[in-house]
């Protein structure tokens, strides 16, 4: 039994971590392009700004379990397999693209726009503000929005059980829901908590490191 | 180095944000563009180095059109124009040295000469000590003297100062100045300067470009313009002077060459006449000192006082 619980904390770990990377890789350049194409940024481009603006809206409205579902085809596709802890950090990395979109984009915003114009003052290109003046100076705020996110998808990767993901949120469900062993079930929960803890502690220190 | 023509700019169609501005700056000039806030000078400046666009009219700036480059040529352009900002615009995760080096870091200098470059700047404006100070610990005089090394790390031909005192106090504003006056001498740098500080004006600036609501009303050299100032700026060049009520109320100009002269007693011994001294002032001009004064005459010796100013071509006016 331990060893169940062992085995549903490392898929757990598995599917947020390799998530948490993804979401925060895609939701980066999504994000760099939101701010660039928005009015008053480095590449106004009004059509486009909407566009991905209500595709990041439409995307956050769906509720996870529907999303889950409904990516099974997408998964499949990309990964070769519906079911599984691989299969669900798929629609994981999905749902949790663009809410990092907006995370990221939310601290490119709080960048106090005149040392942007100073960069531009001497000539850097559009890259050279994004990579070394956008991003370094948002990245505390970065760092902490990814804690975030990462809380987010351990919620969500408890759901990833409808679709045989594993984990600790499908190991409390199973044990404690459905066989009335509260006690598993609180086992799980205590894992969960510690690892929420976890995550939104390493984020405050390294936080405080970087600012 | 620079020449606007009747440039015209707006956001708006039909709202001008700078209307039919006409001037140009010589190598090595300090100009002054001043006017109240809103006025248009901030937008103005940023028309020089490409930050804003402009719709009509043409600005040149070393021989290249600001509009019709983009690309790697705006990129050359705004590496030879420095700008420094009135909240400094420093970046807070790098410290002073690294802010410093950051120009030189876009244009990828080598590593040891953007070291050696940084240092030499920062020994120019004062700073060697606090290079690996972070930029939250500096006083705003400091975070300035980082602002313009940064702006002057390219080597650039023209300095384009936004407001660059504003936020500072009155003492640490004379220090700033100072600073850019002796950059200005040592460095042979054209300055462009943004203020609404008259005090910037006098201390630093040859020339200067006064906007109103987005149009030149007035261009010309600063000393003429303090002392004989167009109708309708005198309140805006300096204080209103309190005034006593009787007689008439002179108030008289000294320009250089007679400032260190006893006009007002030799006045008085060769007319014989008496006149208070109501109000007076010294203000230090780049390299000089010009005096105001009001004098207040009585009706009957009031004529015999404005011959003699007339005939001593003193810039005098009287105050209503």
């Amino acid at each position: 039994m331990i060893g169940e619980l062992f085995r549903a904390t490392l898929e757990t770990l598995y599917m947020v971590s390799l998530s948490t990377l993804f979401s925060l890789l895609m939701g980066f350049g999504l994000a760099v392009v939101l701010i660039m194409a928005a009015p008053g940024g480095l590449r106004p481009n009004p059509g486009l700004y909407r566009a991905l603006d209500a595709g990041v809206n439409l995307l956050r409205s769906f509720p996870f379990m529907i999303l889950m579902i409904a990516l099974i085809p997408v998964t499949s596709f990309i990964v070769g397999m519906a079911i599984g802890s691989t299969a669900a950090i798929v629609p994981l990395t999905i749902a949790a693209t663009p809410f990092m979109a907006r995370l990221v984009e939310g601290s490119f915003l709080e960048v106090n726009p005149d040392v942007v114009e100073a960069a531009r003052s001497f000539g850097a290109s559009d890259a050279q503000i994004v990579f070394r003046v956008l991003l370094k100076e948002a990245l505390p705020s970065i760092v902490l929005n990814t804690a975030v996110l990462a809380i987010a998808l351990l919620g969500y990767s408890a759901m990833a059980g409808a679709i045989g993901g594993g984990g600790l949120g499908a190991f409390a469900y199973n044990y404690g829901y459905l066989r009335f062993r509260t006690d598993l079930m609180m086992y799980a929960v205590a894992l969960l908590i510690a690892i929420v803890q976890a995550i939104q502690t390493c984020g405050n220190i390294l936080h405080r490191k970087l600012r | 180095m620079i020449r606007v023509r009747r440039l015209e700019k707006h956001y708006t169609p039909g709202v001008p944000v700078l209307r039919d501005i006409d001037f140009s700056i010589e190598a090595g000039e300090v100009f002054g563009i001043v006017g109240h806030s809103g006025a248009g000078k901030s937008t103005l400046l940023r028309c020089l180095n490409g930050l804003e666009t402009y719709q009509g009219g043409s600005i040149e700036v070393m021989g290249r059109q600001v509009k019709d480059i983009d690309g790697a040529e705006l990129k050359a352009l705004r590496r030879d124009m420095g700008m420094i900002f009135q909240h400094f615009s420093l970046m807070s995760r790098k410290n002073v040295f690294e802010n410093v080096a950051f120009p030189l870091q876009i244009w990828r200098w080598p590593v040891d000469r953007v070291r050696a470059r940084v240092m030499e700047l920062l020994e120019l404006v004062g700073l060697t000590e606090k290079k690996d100070a972070r930029v939250q610990d500096l006083s705003g005089g400091q975070k300035q003297r980082v602002g313009i090394a940064r702006a002057l790390a390219l080597n650039p031909k023209v300095l384009l100062c936004d407001e660059a005192t504003s936020a500072l106090d009155p003492d640490t504003t004379l220090t700033i100045l100072d600073l850019l006056r002796d950059i200005n001498r040592r460095l042979g740098i054209t300055m462009v300067v943004v203020t609404h500080q008259m005090e910037v004006v006098r201390r630093l600036c040859g020339r200067v470009l006064m906007l109103n609501q987005g149009r030149n009303v007035a261009l010309g050299d600063v000393e003429e313009l303090f002392l004989a100032p167009p109708r309708g700026l005198e309140n805006f060049l300096e204080q209103e002077f309190t005034v006593i009520p009787g007689g008439t109320n002179i108030r008289l100009a000294f320009p250089r060459d007679i400032s260190r002269q006893a006009v007002i007693t030799t006045m008085a011994r060769e007319l014989g006449v008496s006149f208070s001294i109501v109000g007076g002032r010294l203000d230090r001009y780049r390299d000089d000192v010009l005096g105001f004064l009001i004098i207040n005459v009585a009706e009957a010796e009031l004529e015999a006082v404005l011959g003699y100013l007339e005939k001593n071509k003193l810039y005098w006016k009287v105050l209503s």
